[in-house]
């Protein structure tokens, strides 16, 4: 069977624990043991001499990735429009720091980047000149051989005009080098669930059919979870609808699990339930 | 590695100078899972046994360097790491007294991909943020 939806992780996952009970070879020893293949790290989180590059970081990286059979999926970074209290960057810093990412992200073998900008309001909606920002870099991103994509995360839901104004912009562009990162939160239907970390319990979502017109765009998914029961169901998110409409649709790339409910401080605890998310992934999929 | 609290027991001694104790310091890691540019930073006050000092008395040591608070607000090139810890340097003439001290350390970052009013954090205050508030650890013991 051709496998074209593949299981990664999202390193994220382990923040509670990360630099205190676990280093970089725990995660990928972990995500090993779940038979997950692709990993999503973030810059400014997973590579100890961000924002340059070390050759012993890029050594031990290359050593990891063979190792325990992992693969780079989905390098994460920030633009961060509000770096100074009193003022926004302007294009050039941002340029900059985009410029610097590519180059990291394409020595340490990413195509795909989750390209987080800063938001203006309650939707997430991106700042006013994203458009100006990301044509900035598009030859650039060209250059490095790389796919910037916003990542769409609840509050958004995928109605929202941001999401259509990203689709837009690529087909008006005819860029390959920005994309959709969809986090399956925007389909949280459940907020009432103990142990589930609830901020907004308001929060609007969308119906996973959504998703089908968005498809051709999106490079990866943040397989986002909350609650796992002991019988491998995630609680909180529709994902057996989810990832048959993912397969009926001939959907390809890296499922990304990306744990965002309680106890992540509690060492182990993560582990265990990135297991099971891996579990029920593995069962839906059929390999 | 390093301890999972915010303020660390590791790195918390007089500073001595020159024969004469001129201070003492303190090292914190971030409370975020993703290092920041110091100019993300919300530098806050530092209180130890009741007594509070200013945030502007403090010095930051990040990476070797030593900066005010006004010099963090301008570094948006230099960058803190979650692995790496903050030394927090405050002077004080004699230090602190040998013993056990109740420390607390205030600060947050900014945070551009959440909505802006979750970045509003009074440096001087007491309420905690969506990114930030006042950690406080008990029984640090200076020898």
């Amino acid at each position: 069977m051709e496998k074209k939806i593949k299981r990664g992780v999202a390193i994220y996952s382990y923040s509670g624990e990360y630099g205190r009970t676990m280093n970089l070879e725990d995660c990928f020893k972990d995500m090993y043991d779940m038979g997950a293949t692709g990993i999503e790290i973030l810059a400014n989180s997973h590579i100890d001499s961000y924002p340059e590059l070390s050759e012993e970081y890029l050594a031990e990286w290359n050593r990891l990735c063979q190792k325990y059979n992992v693969e780079p999926a989905e390098y994460g970074h920030w633009v961060d429009t509000r770096l100074y209290k009193n003022r926004s960057i302007s294009m050039a810093e941002a340029r900059e720091k985009l410029i610097n990412d590519f180059k990291i992200a394409n020595k340490l073998g990413f195509h795909i980047l989750r390209t987080k900008l800063g938001v203006i309001n309650g939707e997430l909606a991106p700042v006013e000149n994203w458009r100006e920002i990301i044509k900035s870099v598009l030859p650039e991103a060209e250059e490095y051989d790389v796919v910037m994509c916003p990542e769409i995360h609840l509050t958004t839901v995928l109605a929202d005009k941001f999401v259509s104004d990203y689709v837009d912009f690529i087909e008006e562009t005819g860029t390959k080098n920005f994309g959709l990162n969809i986090d399956l939160s925007v389909f949280q239907n459940r907020f009432d669930v103990p142990g589930v970390v609830v901020y907004n319990p308001d929060c609007k979502h969308s119906q996973p059919e959504e998703i089908i017109p968005l498809l051709p765009y999106v490079k990866c998914i943040h397989a986002k979870f909350n609650k796992m029961d002991d019988e491998f169901n995630e609680l909180t998110i529709p994902y057996g609808e989810i990832i048959q409409i993912l397969k009926e649709q001939g959907w390809e790339g890296y499922l990304l699990s990306e744990y965002e409910g309680e106890k992540k401080d509690v060492p182990g605890y993560v582990s265990h339930e990135l297991r099971k998310h891996h579990v029920m992934l593995k069962r839906m999929l059929g390999y | 590695m390093l301890e999972s609290n915010v303020i660390q027991y590791r790195g918390f001694h007089n500073i001595e100078e020159n024969g004469k104790i001129t201070g003492f310091q303190i090292c914190i890691r971030s409370d975020y899972y993703r290092g920041v540019w110091l100019s993300q930073l919300r530098p806050g006050k530092v209180v130890v046994d009741g007594v509070t000092y200013p945030k502007e008395c403090v010095i930051w040591e990040i990476n070797g360097k030593d900066y005010t608070v006004d010099e963090l607000a301008e570094a948006g090139s230099d960058f803190w790491r979650i692995t790496d810890t903050a030394t927090l340097k405050i002077p004080k003439e004699g230090g602190l007294e040998q013993g056990a001290h109740t420390v607390s350390v205030r600060f947050a970052a900014s945070c551009s991909y959440m909505p802006p009013f979750m970045d509003i954090f009074d440096e001087d205050g007491d309420d905690r943020s969506f990114n930030g508030g006042t950690y406080t650890r008990e029984n640090m013991i200076i020898v």
